[in-house]
């Protein structure tokens, strides 16, 4: 699974079938600081993610 | 961003059907894109009819910084009350020559009244204060966002009066109201604490209204995402300075473990500010003995600054 975090950084993983909620918080991530897409389409934190997917990891930046 | 769903299997939205787009932890709902938005529309126009922020007659500005809460905010104005012949609405965007981080929020700023068409007006900080925000601070980052806040409060009253406005809005989230509670809590200020900007002031002030105080930072943040209004715009480079950036983790990280924190912590706020009402000083009283603006003490905010520093 290819996982884009909000540094632009892309990393590979392989975590199972797994929650984006277990993904965010082995990367010490907050899921009320970011949005979450899966193959360019928002995901909520309970959806189960999987082998080829694409997830991309927005910051929602403060304040404005 | 496609409102459209991925796969079967994914969390549902609980009115619809449809693909999930948000998890309200706090109403314990899921939501697609277009129950998100009509759930937003309706919650804040209830908050302003509930608190009487916008009557007929009235003339507000949005304070319109061009990131996300205002643009959300401005957005949601102009959809319950742009075709209000009665009601009038003008953005007004503060420039306080912050390098590298304010461009970008101006230029958002002007494309959204531009494609609204709604009046705007802009203040910069050189205009009211003869100088920059990054050249005012020199030597006192640490304390940018409060002389910041101070600043940028009169700039916008600046703009508001202008503009003949009688209230203004901001943008201030769930979040951001919930912070300030805490804060203020952990300040031991009473004061701020239950102090209401949005009361009738006699005259005496434009009063200030939050149409969004009860939308979470999250749910802006996926309301703008999925009409496809988001914009990655990069965050104020002095708020590594403030005490509020650590409140914020620690009470995110306290709303996601207890969804409803936040909001009881609103509660909590209304709670102490009826029992309190009378027996200390809610929206300032006093006038500045030297600008004349409301102040709660004898010098205001803005003239104990310039004291300090301005020129």
């Amino acid at each position: 699974m290819k996982l884009i975090l909000p540094d632009r950084s892309i990393r590979a993983i392989d975590p199972g079938p797994a929650t984006v909620e277990a993904i965010l918080e082995k990367e010490g991530i907050n899921p009320l600081e970011v949005m979450v897409s899966r193959d360019g389409k928002l995901v909520t934190e309970d959806t189960v993610v999987s082998g080829d997917d694409e997830l991309r990891v927005i910051r929602i930046s403060h304040g404005g | 961003m496609s409102l459209k769903p991925a796969r079967s299997g994914d969390p549902a939205c609980s009115l619809c059907g449809e693909p999930a787009v948000i998890h309200q932890r706090h109403a314990g709902r899921h939501l697609c894109g277009t129950h998100l938005i009509a759930d937003i529309e309706q919650r804040v126009s209830e908050t302003i009819a509930s608190r009487q922020q916008i009557v007929p007659g009235d003339c507000v500005t949005v304070a319109l910084s061009g990131g996300k809460d205002s643009t959300a905010l401005l957005l949601l104005l102009h959809r319950i009350f742009g075709s209000r012949k009665d009601i009038r609405l003008v953005a007004v965007t503060v420039d306080e020559g912050i390098s590298g981080y304010r461009e970008a929020t101006i230029r958002s700023a002007e494309d959204l009244v531009k494609r609204l068409g709604v009046e705007h007006i802009t203040v910069s900080f050189w205009e009211v204060f003869g100088d920059s925000l990054d050249t005012l601070l020199k030597g006192r980052e640490t304390q940018a966002c409060s002389i910041c806040g101070i600043l940028r409060k009169k700039a916008l009253v600046v703009g508001a009066e202008q503009a003949g406005a009688t209230k203004l809005a901001t943008g201030h989230n769930l979040d951001d109201e919930a912070q300030s509670v805490l804060m203020n809590v952990l300040r031991g200020d009473l004061t701020r604490l239950v102090r209401d900007s949005g009361a009738d002031s006699g005259g005496r002030f434009i009063p200030r209204i939050k149409p969004l105080m009860y939308i979470q930072e999250k749910e802006i943040a996926t309301y703008l995402m999925v009409q496809g209004v988001w914009s990655d715009l990069p965050e104020c480079p002095y708020a590594i300075h403030a005490l509020r950036r650590e409140v914020r983790s620690m009470l995110s990280a306290i709303e996601y473990q207890h969804p409803g924190t936040m909001l009881r912590l609103m509660e909590n706020k209304k709670v102490v500010g009826t029992a309190f009402l009378g027996k200390t000083a809610g929206e300032p009283v006093g006038t500045c003995r030297e600008c004349g603006d409301p102040c709660s003490g004898e010098l205001c905010q803005l003239c104990q600054l310039r004291h300090s520093f301005l020129r």
